[in-house]
């Protein structure tokens, strides 16, 4: 008996070393890596969102763990490129990027961010259980990086999904949310609309400014085969693909609420959460706010589903943002930052950076069944990710010049100011106008997106 | 006659040289300078200047007439310009009108304390910040329980897809301002009728009954000066209006409410040309200055 004990004992006090190894690996190597940094400070730029709320709860734990202190200033998303383009040219205070996948190319091509690869190579900063493959391939390759270097690990990932009301659905007689775009319109549609009782079946957010080029209008290119660009970067919106998508998306507007091109995300998702409309298409991030009851009037009747698949297949919209070390900061700064993004986007915080509201890139932590089974969102969003296209929205410089285009334009066609094709052919000769002269035609300019 | 000369009243202060006034004026002189001066000056030069800081690696070469050429030629500008004249045309009239009105029935004799809340009450939405008034829009005209809708149920008109339409929003925007800026014009106009001397407007009452000839007559003079001021200030101000209409359209939808200097901060920081930004703002300037000197050359009289 005495000796089964002793066995027991010391079968259980493995098994437990065995399970926190991770942990204790990662902690002892982040305290080294730490040391000489202590009392260093970096900073960086947070937007108001799940993630950015979630890793502000957790960073009291890596600031104690390594005496680096994180300074961050929250701003809205629209102000946000503004601020760091200014610091970046004015060689100001920020030490770390925070790159939305349509800027990574303009950051990456001014130098205003390192590639991972000058940290990698230096092992005493680098965290061994790294696992540039353990993130989704699809999240690292469209927010992190550009002409083939790494530059930005993925930190704030969203996906396309179907949000909707499955009480909703199964009142109108359906026990599925629909599969395909073509049967969101033509059966669902229908029966899920009655203008007279303010009940629509769906909402597209399609307000002026960057909702509109990329949450409305580019939403409707892909699954229908078309693209913005063809392969010599030449408008591609006249070609029968894309104006299908477009005309789909018109003829869609009969199922949304009226005055559609006033929506933002906010008013979309309150929509949906009010009980205005039975479905959106939203990023996985207001999976919180809808799942809340205090902002969602919606309880158990939420449902998740992945977006609808068009005619060339299932490409829903894909965002998110990565954090990159930025090239003005100091060599102990830039170390420092790295040590941070390392931690904020590594395996082993992920589960507890998910349970505090944020959405991790890694794929292991989705693996787990109890995550699975509490969110609702991860198996959809995960399928996602299996399969879509980087450059859902070009990534090139040129884009922000084009997504203002497209905003005005794509706005006016919705609006019945001018026709899908009037519109189309007025995006792509400024479109075509503005890469003339950043030079992608005169061969100055990979053509990269 | 012979000359005198009259003995000093006062001892002069021996502290006071020639360069006293210098002294006392430079704090004030060097911050225009630094707040007013140099950024219109550095915009100047910007304007001739290929200048776009999202491409340093292209530098900042001088392009002589080039961004101005380019601008001239900007459907884009004319049409937000366009916009913003007739925003410009639908506004002033009812401020002027709204205003007129407000500050003459405040202007009348007896309810001390109520008009003194009302004048108070008028600093209100002076002093609220434009973006929140944006903010407050976007709630008043929201579709489904905003404001502005519950206010035409109540009469009977339907609601109203205020921000969704571009008549709409044009519209939304324009109460807006009217509801910032009326006070405003309100507040000149007492002013000015404050300083009609009180025995002209007496006498005049005297000679007629009738209301309209005493504003023509007797008060319209007084009032000239103020309303010059006002249209010089509320033209800048139209010119340079951003934040409320941001906050409550971005510009849409469409280009709705696309107002001249939403066009020139997309222009500035969406795509960072602030050669070509700085080529409108310097044209914007011109055109404010052409419009002051028009309202003072046609309007402003000193009154006798």
């Amino acid at each position: 008996m005495k000796r089964f004990l002793k066995m027991y004992t010391s079968v259980l006090a493995l098994t437990l070393a065995a399970a926190s190894l991770p942990a204790a690996a990662f902690a002892d190597w982040l305290d080294d890596a730490a040391k000489p940094l202590k009392g260093t400070e970096i900073s960086g730029i947070f937007l108001d969102r799940p993630g950015y709320r979630a890793i502000i709860k957790l960073l009291p734990e890596f600031e104690k763990k390594t005496g680096i202190k994180v300074n961050y200033e929250i701003v809205p998303y629209e102000n946000t490129r503004e601020k760091q383009v200014l610091n970046f040219t004015s060689q100001g205070d920020l030490t770390m990027a925070l790159v939305d996948l349509v800027w990574i190319g303009e950051f990456a091509e001014n130098g205003w961010i390192e590639p991972v690869s000058d940290f990698t190579k230096d092992k005493t900063i680098t965290d061994p259980n790294l696992k540039l493959e353990g993130f989704f391939p699809l999240l690292l390759n469209a927010f992190g990086s550009w002409g083939g270097k790494t530059y930005g690990l993925p930190f704030d990932n969203y996906s396309g999904l179907l949000f909707y009301n499955s009480c909703k659905l199964k009142e109108a007689g359906f026990d599925k949310p629909p599969a395909t775009w073509d049967e969101l319109a033509n059966v669902y549609g229908p029966k899920l609309t009655d203008a007279s009782k303010n009940q629509y079946a769906y909402a597209l957010q399609s307000l002026r400014g960057e909702t509109q080029s990329a949450d409305s209008f580019m939403r409707f290119l892909w699954p229908f085969g078309g693209s913005l660009l063809d392969k010599q970067f030449k408008s591609n919106l006249m070609s029968k693909e894309s104006q299908a998508g477009l005309k789909f998306r018109q003829d869609m507007m009969k199922y949304m609420p009226p005055g559609i091109v006033s929506f933002d995300h906010a008013e979309a998702v309150n929509a949906l959460a009010q009980g205005q409309v039975a479905m959106i298409t939203e990023w996985s991030a207001f999976y919180g706010t809808l799942a809340d009851p205090a902002t969602s009037k919606l309880g158990d009747c939420l449902a998740v589903a992945p977006e609808p698949a068009g005619p060339a297949g299932r490409l829903p919209a894909l965002g998110g943002f990565s954090l990159a070390v930025a090239s003005q900061a100091t060599e102990e700064q830039k170390k420092a930052t790295w040590l941070f993004i390392q931690w904020a986007t590594s395996e082993d915080i992920a589960k507890s950076y998910v349970d505090a509201g944020g959405v991790s890139g890694r794929m292991s932590v989705y693996q787990d069944p109890a995550v699975k089974a509490k969110y609702k969102f991860v198996e959809p969003m995960v399928a996602s990710w299996q399969a879509g296209v980087p450059e859902f929205r070009p990534r090139f410089p040129a884009w922000p010049a084009i997504s203002e285009v497209v905003a005005e334009w794509g706005s006016k066609m919705m609006l019945g100011e001018v026709s899908i094709e009037g519109g189309a052919k007025e995006i792509g000769s400024r479109m075509e106008g503005i890469l003339a002269k950043d030079g992608y035609y005169d061969g100055k300019k990979k053509l990269l997106q | 006659m012979p000359e005198t000369t009259a003995p000093p009243s006062r001892v002069p202060n021996r502290g006071y040289r020639q360069w006293t006034p210098f002294w006392f004026l430079a704090p004030a002189v060097l911050t225009l300078l630094l707040i007013g001066i140099y950024p219109t000056i550095f915009a100047l030069v910007t304007s001739f200047r290929r200048y776009n800081i999202a491409r340093p690696r292209e530098g900042f070469p001088f392009v002589g007439l080039e961004n101005y050429v380019s601008v001239l030629s900007d459907g884009t500008f004319w049409a937000s310009l366009g916009t913003t004249a007739r925003f410009y045309i639908t506004v002033l009239p009812i401020q002027i009108m709204l205003g007129l009105v407000i500050a003459l029935l405040l202007h009348k004799t007896g309810m001390g304390f109520l008009k003194a809340l009302a004048r108070v009450t008028l600093v209100v939405p002076l002093a609220t910040t434009y973006a929140v008034v944006g903010l407050i829009g976007r709630l008043i005209f929201n579709r489904d329980f905003g404001v502005a809708n519950q206010f035409l149920d109540m009469i009977g008109i339907g609601g109203f897809d205020w921000l969704g339409s571009p008549s709409g929003a044009f519209a939304a925007i324009a109460i807006m301002d009217i509801w910032q800026w009326t006070p405003f014009c309100a507040l000149i106009f007492l002013a000015g009728l404050s300083m009609v001397p009180g025995e002209i407007e007496e006498a005049a009452r005297l000679e007629t009954s009738s209301k309209w000839a005493l504003l023509k007559h007797v008060q319209l003079p007084y009032l000239l000066p103020g309303l010059t001021a006002l249209l010089i200030l509320r033209s800048a101000d139209v010119l340079k209006l951003f934040d409320m209409v941001f906050v409550m359209t971005r510009g849409g939808p469409g280009s709705a409410t696309d107002l001249v200097s939403i066009y020139i901060q997309r222009v500035g920081f969406r795509i960072f040309d602030l050669g070509t930004a700085s080529a409108q703002a310097i044209l914007l300037l011109v055109l404010t200055i052409l419009i002051s000197r028009l309202y003072i050359r046609i309007l402003y009289k000193e009154v006798q």
